[in-house]
């Protein structure tokens, strides 16, 4: 309501509009007997109104840790240590869990990476998407399976009153998924949080539902982060793309500038990491796809300095002595990197 | 294959197995003498003609295959013969001493069912922590521990010591407690089943613990928290239906078996019960007994072992019957 009148009032200028969730130096920490594992360490993110912000990273950039921490579901040893988890201006960090629990499902929800996992398999379809209606709106039985049967229709399930009454043994896994997808849209929230919703399917099903994900989100009108490790999967689907390393943040900026003008050295390896199709990677004229050499830090002790600097080509003596921070360079477009004029602090 | 159809494969099998049971069971009665013998052994004055007398009266005549049908005839009359130690007839004992047992064991079982469920989520819902390691530690401690040790330590405590509950027996000989039948019977309940309690609580708990502990690690148990439901909700309604389906095995295997399980328990609080009766009955060679009650506790054991497939087709729709 406010953007839009935000938006009204000065269309010359476009203010960047209030975001919906705004994450400020979220720190998740792992408490485990060899100590703190710092898997997300001071992340910054925002979600705009009806944008789609795709979280990018490799397995354990902290990416999924920090979307479980939206919903404040961080299993032990997990704690989340420190930042500001602000959600339509309120700081989900400081609610009860009881308003947590009224507010998941209902004005955020989540989407599953795997979806043969993630259904109940001794509850029919019907039981366990309506059980959630019915707790979350008071709808009768027959209120909610009204409710039901219309989201599995919205979601491209034929037959929807029959599914009401499957199990999800019984459906295909790209089915799975969609069912799935109309669990998270049942009440009608206003984020949605996908974490690899396509990773566990076969690629012919993948672009069925980011075909679907993409189309619900613009018919809705709802945001999404989608969080995955697949650059493909973000350009097709993000309108900011956040990309992750070891934790931190390296680069913020909308999609079309992360693919064209990367700055980050990190994002930049990323991008030339991916495969392309006028690239022959076998046969005679083969040269191989370009990789990132070294691993990523142990999160247990990180080294000083940037999280990257022993990967980076750039990297200079000040890297390996100060880490980063988040710095503006452009309208909509933050980096954090020295060589990029950040600011660095002794850590 | 429809529901019908399998358990009426189920009841054929189950016949076959009863058959199988029987003939084993007879062979084995038979291979180990003439009871006889033992029975009027050392005793003067015996002659060729009681001998014979005492042969025809419990049927030991005629040839092995004859005295099978003979046997299997009665049993369909539920005729089992009569007790050679008791001199009664071995239906009536089944009858009574069976009751006495199922008056401690229903209780028990049911009541351990219910305890170590709200043990187990307890413990699993906290894992790794005191609670839950002082659960593991005390149903590894129930689970290892000799059953009379626990019955010993019981009757010292509240019979010996503190001489509230009484030590042996189903029911007091005179001077029922408060003067009423009812309460001096559940007031002579309370060791024996709170012993059997205890050993059922520790291996339930020890299984649905680690059922629990798995299926709250499961994927659709984030989701539905994801999805706002209440943990309550969470952990009684979607987790533990599912952590229950392995330990619904060991429920039937109790269920079934109950009648010949507590001869420890029997024996310690002198119980009237058919497991120490069985006991005995083996240590006296009392045939017809023996013959009787193996064959109760074995159309008991398959019922249940039924029971529990098809319970596990109400409770996992993944289970296909056939």
């Amino acid at each position: 309501m406010l953007s839009t009148l935000a938006s009204a009032s000065s269309p010359v200028t476009a203010a960047p509009p209030a975001p919906l969730l705004e994450v400020r130096d979220l720190r998740v920490h792992f408490f485990v007997r060899e100590g703190v594992v710092r898997a997300v360490d001071g992340v910054d993110f925002r979600v705009n109104p009806g944008e789609t912000l795709g979280i990018v990273g490799e397995s354990g950039s902290g990416k999924t840790v920090s979307s479980m921490s939206i919903m404040r579901l961080v299993p032990p040893p997990a704690r989340n240590v420190g930042g500001q988890i602000l959600f339509e201006g309120e700081d989900l960090l400081a609610k009860t869990p009881d308003e947590m629990e009224a507010l998941r499902g209902r004005r955020i929800a989540m989407i599953f990476q795997n979806p043969a996992t993630s259904l109940n398999p001794i509850y029919s379809i019907g039981a366990q998407l309506g059980e959630i209606l019915r707790w979350h709106l008071k709808l009768s039985r027959a209120e909610a399976d009204a409710r039901v049967v219309e989201l599995l229709t919205l979601v491209g399930i034929s037959d929807p009153a029959t599914r009401l009454r499957q199990f999800p043994h019984e459906l295909s896994g790209g089915m799975k998924q969609r069912v799935g997808i109309a669990r998270a849209l049942l009440c009608n929230p206003s984020l949605v949080l996908a974490d690899e919703p396509t990773t566990a399917l076969d690629v012919t099903i993948q672009a069925q539902i980011l075909e679907l994900l993409a189309d619900l989100q613009a018919r809705l009108k709802m945001s999404m982060v989608l969080v995955t490790h697949d650059m493909g999967v973000v350009a097709r689907m993000a309108h900011r793309i956040t990309v992750m390393y070891a934790g931190r943040v390296c680069e913020s900026a909308d999609a079309a500038t992360i693919f064209n003008a990367p700055q980050h050295p990190y994002t930049r390896a990323l991008l030339e990491s991916m495969p392309r199709i006028d690239q022959s990677y076998t046969g005679t004229k083969r040269q191989p796809l370009p990789t990132i050499a070294g691993r990523p830090p142990n999160l247990l002790n990180p080294p000083p300095g940037c999280r990257f600097h022993d990967r980076c080509p750039e990297a200079s003596a000040e890297c390996r002595r100060l880490l980063p921070l988040e710095t503006t360079i452009a309208p909509g477009h933050s980096v954090s990197c020295l060589k990029r004029g950040s600011e660095g602090i002794a850590a | 294959m429809g529901t019908a159809r399998y358990i009426a494969r189920r009841l054929i099998f189950s016949l076959c197995l009863i058959i199988g049971v029987s003939i084993i069971l007879f062979t084995m009665i038979n291979a180990i003498g003439n009871p006889i013998e033992v029975l009027l052994a050392e005793r003067p004055g015996i002659t060729e003609e009681m001998i014979q007398a005492v042969t025809e009266y419990y049927g030991l005549h005629g040839s092995v295959t004859d005295r099978y049908f003979t046997w299997i005839w009665a049993l369909l009359r539920l005729d089992f013969g009569t007790s050679i130690i008791y001199n009664l007839p071995v239906s009536e004992m089944l009858v009574t001493y069976g009751l006495e047992t199922l008056k401690i064991q229903v209780p028990a079982i049911l009541i351990a069912l219910c305890v170590s469920v709200l043990i187990s989520v307890l413990a699993a819902t906290r894992q790794y922590s005191r609670v839950d390691f002082g659960v593991i530690a005390g149903a590894m401690v129930g689970h290892s521990l000799p059953g009379f040790l626990l019955g010993i330590i019981l009757i010292l405590v509240f019979s010996y010591t503190l001489g509230i509950l009484p030590s042996y027996g189903a029911y007091s000989t005179r001077n029922p407690l408060w003067g009423s039948d009812m309460a001096d019977a559940l007031w002579h309940m309370v060791l024996p089943v709170g012993m059997l309690v205890f050993f059922n609580c520790a291996t339930l708990t020890l299984l649905l613990r680690s059922s629990l502990v798995d299926v709250l690690r499961q994927d659709f148990i984030t989701a539905a928290r994801a999805s706002g439901l209440p943990e309550r909700r969470v952990v009684f309604g979607h987790a533990l239906r599912n952590a229950f389906i392995p330990v619904l095995t060991y429920l039937g295997i109790l269920f079934g078996l109950m009648l010949g399980t507590a001869p420890v328990t029997e024996t310690v609080f002198t119980w009237p019960g058919l497991g120490a009766l069985y006991i005995m009955a083996i240590q006296q060679l009392d045939y017809p007994l023996i013959m009787g009650a193996t064959m109760v506790i074995t159309v008991m054991l398959v019922t249940a072992t039924l029971l529990t497939d098809i319970a596990y087709v109400a409770i996992d729709p993944r289970i296909r019957l056939g």
